[in-house]
């Protein structure tokens, strides 16, 4: 093995530094900002296209309070908007926040019922690449296409709510800014 | 790609043209290779280096000749590891690391170096994403550039993979996709470690699984032989 080796159980470099072991840190920080850094890849007046059908789809269907829960900043901007301040203030809540992307499957679904009975109108935008992160057996009759899947467990999982497929299929290749705006869209609305 | 009102409306990351700046491409490049922030904080010190457990892990079973590096911003490691190649797909690395060799395509490894490295590493690179039925393309390729015997160290995120999250068995899928290299390139499957999400216990999850850093699914292959014996205290230490 080519390290220098250990000298009294301390592990030294090739130049003789000490080698400090840590547990993994966590490098890959989530930052509100990263679609702000994502944006100034790009030229100005360039806008993601998923962002302009969230607000058109707003504006055009007369939502007027939304509350917006978000982890990523976005930007939006919705004409006749008030944002609200609660779900309970809200005519719609409009989630982006892929923090909830990254929870279980049953705790994403609990969440979406919850905001349910507080709001009847939510759109819901969910990270892909994040459903089912603890890989745990899902007991539904899904199909083999992973998009129609998913729409298929939001409807099954969600059976006397009115659940509107919005997204675009395509294969993801993560050049997609998914993790700017996740990319599998749903209205719901509680009857 | 839409244009409307002086708006560029893009789907994609090749909609439109994006600014090719050194400063835009070092950013780019630093969030796709998180372990470029390791080597940012050990270049500030003058007496330490700080590693983790999984890098310790491949020190522990490093094997004497030469070591590669690919995609996986592997110059941290360049005060521990004597024979260190790094390869990389960003040139602006060659600011960073000037040793380091620039390729378009992974082909270039063995038309550069040959098959002669005793060590392989690719870490959490985000270049091996996204790839149908697993990255073995890719795979093929590193295997022109090892050894007989070459310790193939490959980990990665299941996130950043294309399969139906909702239908599969994710430690079945990889563990059979890794499996299957033997047949395929002569890489057979040393050991293996897949770490999930485990808990239910809370409704956010600020953590994408347990090592975002270097990958929670992690896999060690030796090229054309199995007889190596995998040292893992390391990772069970830090456990």
């Amino acid at each position: 093995m080519h390290l220098t080796g250990m000298l009294n159980n301390v592990m030294k470099s090739i130049s003789g530094k000490e080698v400090i072991i840590t547990k993994s840190p966590y490098l890959h920080k989530w930052g509100k900002n990263f679609k702000n850094i994502q944006d100034r890849f790009y030229p100005p007046n360039t806008l993601i296209r998923r962002q302009k059908q969230i607000e058109d789809f707003m504006y055009l269907n007369g939502f007027t309070h939304i509350f917006h829960a978000e982890e990523v900043r976005i930007g939006f901007e919705i004409k006749n908007n008030n944002w609200a301040n609660s779900e309970h203030d809200a005519d719609i809540i409009l989630k982006t926040d892929q923090r909830l992307d990254r929870a279980t499957c049953n705790d994403i679904i609990a969440q979406l019922d919850r905001w349910l009975d507080i709001c009847p109108s939510l759109y819901v935008c969910l990270n892909r690449h994040y459903m089912n992160i603890n890989n745990a057996p899902i007991n539904l009759e899904l199909s083999d296409d992973y998009q129609l899947a998913i729409a298929e467990w939001v409807k099954q999982s969600l059976p006397t709510d009115f659940v509107v497929d919005l997204s675009w299929d395509y294969i993801d290749t993560g050049d997609q800014f998914t993790w700017s705006i996740p990319d599998r869209h749903f209205y719901i609305k509680r009857q | 790609m839409a244009i409307y009102n002086g708006i560029t409306y893009i789907e994609h990351k090749d909609d439109t043209q994006m600014i090719d700046t050194p400063k835009h491409n070092y950013i780019r490049f630093r969030l796709g290779r998180l372990k470029h922030a390791v080597w940012l904080r050990n270049r500030k010190s003058s007496d330490k280096i700080y590693i983790d457990c999984y890098d310790k892990f491949i020190l522990d079973n490093i094997q004497p000749g030469k070591t590669c590096m690919f995609g996986s911003a592997g110059y941290y490691l360049g005060d521990l590891v004597a024979d260190l190649y790094i390869v990389e797909q960003w040139e602006i690395v060659k600011q960073i690391y000037p040793d380091a060799l620039i390729v378009d395509e992974r082909t270039e490894i063995a038309d550069e170096y040959g098959a002669t490295f005793s060590n392989f590493v690719v870490n959490n690179n985000k270049g091996d994403r996204f790839m149908h039925g697993g990255p073995t393309d890719y795979c093929i390729e590193y295997t022109k550039s090892m050894t007989d015997g070459c310790l193939f160290f490959y980990s990665f995120r299941d996130t950043q993979q294309i399969f139906n999250r909702l239908k599969v068995d994710q430690v079945a899928y990889f563990y059979n996709w890794a499996s299957s290299l033997r047949d395929i390139c002569g890489l057979y499957l040393l050991w293996h470690q897949f770490e999930f999400v485990q808990s239910e216990d809370g409704m956010y999850n600020e953590l994408e699984n347990p090592d975002t850093t270097n990958g929670n699914l992690k896999f060690v292959f030796q090229y054309n032989d199995d007889s190596y014996k995998i040292n893992d205290q390391a990772l069970v230490q830090c456990q």
